[in-house]
């Protein structure tokens, strides 16, 4: 009975998705005969995570430090600029329109600009992640400071808070949520940035393995690659959902799962 | 009666001469010939036989694709969306060897056009004065691989100068802005795009003066494309040979012909010095009197086993030569 509520428990549901997948993978490439240089199957791709595992481990940790780099410049300020269009509607009407425009300019085109300017360390690997995982935390951001409700503000100035008070103690909690969605977003795009940058000047990380296993068509490791690489993103999300479930544990996404766990 | 004959004749003969030419317009094979990259002065010759009709004369309606480096080039012809791939030919043995169903039928540079190259006032002239540059190098690619042969050859040890990564723009990025000193790149490729950008003189150290004997650039197909269809391959080599002789006689045609077709892909003075630096590798001592493409089976015994020795290659999939290119194809 023990084993049996474990294995249906919602934990473990996340990881029971994944070997169906791989099952299911497995069975694609019996099927349609894929030939091993388009698509590897799984247990070559394990193999190659096994036999490899010291370099991979040893370039994921300069992938790790762009993707945490350019998501903590995305967040300190991407936040509070989306605070002040949220407050402003003259800045909104000049500044959002010129970040929506500058979101479209792809960045793998100017990736290569930044290498010329920063070099070949890991600045160009942050910026590149910062550009791409900076959008979604404005959007949100801005969206979650203009859903206050006027009659709470309204409420709270009659009661006397000071505008520091009202700030801490309404809009920010109100807005939280809205802000933690984009900030989810945004850490898988900045692992992408990262792996960007990587391609276009890099000597280590995980996009410089990606480009070397393609050049030999050593694809199991090319997949082991991306493998690391959705990890480091799956990781990176639940981190900030538990961080989310810490700070607004009174929120309605949050007493839904109390209610399924009580 | 007589009238009614006739008419009806004449309206019989003119539909039967209608049908007759549109039959003849549609016999033509559509095939895609993928590059090995963007345009440059290697590809001319394919430019200038589409020009002059050589391809459309063999029934073959040629469309020129650029491509992302070899190795996707390579996938895209053993996946079936490229007929044929203009390729470095040692990274599609790499594939071959790994399961792809692909072999060369012509190999175009029999002498490799693989450099280090940078720009003439820094005073790199010989192998030596590498010690304490720094050079810039694309991870993965086909002249990353060869590297060490080359240092091994020169005496030169990786640690004697430092090495950047990065893509291809970055490469160029690096030498044009100074930070790097040289760049891996082909004797007619890189070498034009530094010229024309910074309009300074570039040297380049070739690998093949200094022992590495590997062949290069070539064509390649699927070996499902050979075996069913041998006559249209055929037809192909032989306009495919002869834009490459012509281009080796009026190298001006070839520089116009892709200027035309490519408008963004050079500038006519240093394509036509890139082209003239393309003809040169076409032949070895040993093929001096044969036309393009045919390459001595020696020549691709030796690039088997450098591919062995240094090129990352299991030696258990080494074969023959005869495994990896056939010369069946060819005019």
């Amino acid at each position: 009975m023990n084993a049996r509520r474990l294995i249906t428990s919602p934990a473990l549901r996340p990881f029971w998705l994944v070997v169906v997948l791989i099952v299911l993978w497995d069975v694609f490439i019996r099927v349609f005969k894929v030939p091993p240089y388009l698509i590897p199957n799984p247990l070559s791709v394990a193999k190659q995570l096994v036999a490899e595992w010291p370099m991979l481990w040893r370039e994921t940790l300069p992938t790790l430090y762009a993707t945490l780099g350019g998501f903590a410049l995305s967040a300190l300020v991407g936040v509070p600029i989306a605070m002040w269009i949220a407050y402003s509607r003259l800045v909104e009407s000049f500044v959002y329109p010129l970040l929506v425009f500058s979101q479209s300019i792809p960045k793998v085109a100017i990736a290569p600009l930044f290498v010329v300017w920063f070099g070949f360390g890991l600045v160009p690997k942050v910026i590149a992640a910062f550009l791409l995982g900076f959008f979604p935390v404005v959007v949100a951001t801005v969206q979650g400071f203009k859903s206050v409700e006027g009659d709470v503000i309204d409420l709270a100035r009659s009661m006397g808070a000071n505008p520091f008070k009202i700030f801490l103690k309404f809009r920010l909690p109100h807005a939280l949520p809205a802000i933690f969605s984009g900030l989810k977003v945004s850490v898988t795009l900045a692992v992408v940035g990262a792996v960007v940058g990587e391609f276009v000047g890099s000597n280590s990380g995980l996009g410089y393995v990606l480009q070397k296993a393609n050049g030999t068509f050593d694809l199991p490791l090319m997949f082991a690659a991306l493998v690391i690489l959705s990890m480091i993103g799956v990781l990176l999300f639940l981190v900030l959902e538990l961080i989310e479930r810490w700070l607004m544990p009174w929120h309605a996404s949050q007493r839904h799962d109390l209610a399924a766990t009580a | 009666m007589q009238r009614r004959d006739l008419i009806t004749l004449a309206t019989a003969a003119a539909l039967a001469a209608s049908l007759a030419t549109p039959a003849q317009a549609q016999g033509k094979d559509k095939v895609v010939l993928m590059l090995n990259w963007y345009t440059y002065s290697e590809h001319a010759p394919f430019y200038l036989g589409k020009e002059k009709g050589y391809f459309d004369a063999e029934g073959i309606d040629l469309d020129i694709q650029e491509g992302r480096g070899s190795a996707v080039t390579v996938q895209a012809v053993a996946a079936g969306s490229a007929t044929f791939g203009y390729v470095d030919v040692p990274t599609m043995i790499k594939a071959a060897a790994k399961g792809a169903p692909v072999k060369a039928v012509g190999v175009a540079l029999q002498t490799s056009a693989m450099s280090v190259m940078g720009f003439s006032d820094k005073n790199i002239k010989t192998p030596k004065d590498i010690v304490g540059k720094t050079v810039a190098i694309t991870p993965g690619d086909s002249m990353v691989q060869i590297w060490p042969l080359f240092l091994k050859k020169t005496g030169l040890q990786e640690t004697q100068f430092k090495t950047v990564a990065g893509d291809a723009q970055t490469k160029l990025n690096a030498v044009i802005n100074g930070q790097a000193d040289l760049l891996l790149g082909y004797v007619m490729d890189q070498n034009i795009k530094l010229q024309d950008a910074a309009h300074k003189p570039v040297t380049t150290i070739r690998f093949a003066d200094h022992g590495v004997n590997l062949i290069s650039s070539g064509i390649v197909a699927n070996k499902d494309t050979l075996a069913a269809k041998a006559d249209m391959v055929k037809r192909f080599m032989r306009a495919a040979t002869k834009s490459l002789e012509e281009a080796e006689k009026n190298p001006e045609a070839a520089v116009a012909a892709t200027l035309k077709a490519q408008p963004k892909s050079g500038q006519p003075d240093t394509m036509l010095t890139g082209v003239k630096l393309t003809t040169e590798l076409y032949h070895t001592a040993d093929t001096k009197s044969l036309r393009p493409f045919r390459v001595s089976m020696k020549n691709v015994n030796e690039s088997l086993d450098l591919l062995v020795q240094y090129g990352g290659m299991d030696p258990a999939t080494r074969g023959k030569a005869e495994d990896w290119v056939t010369l069946d194809y060819l005019p």
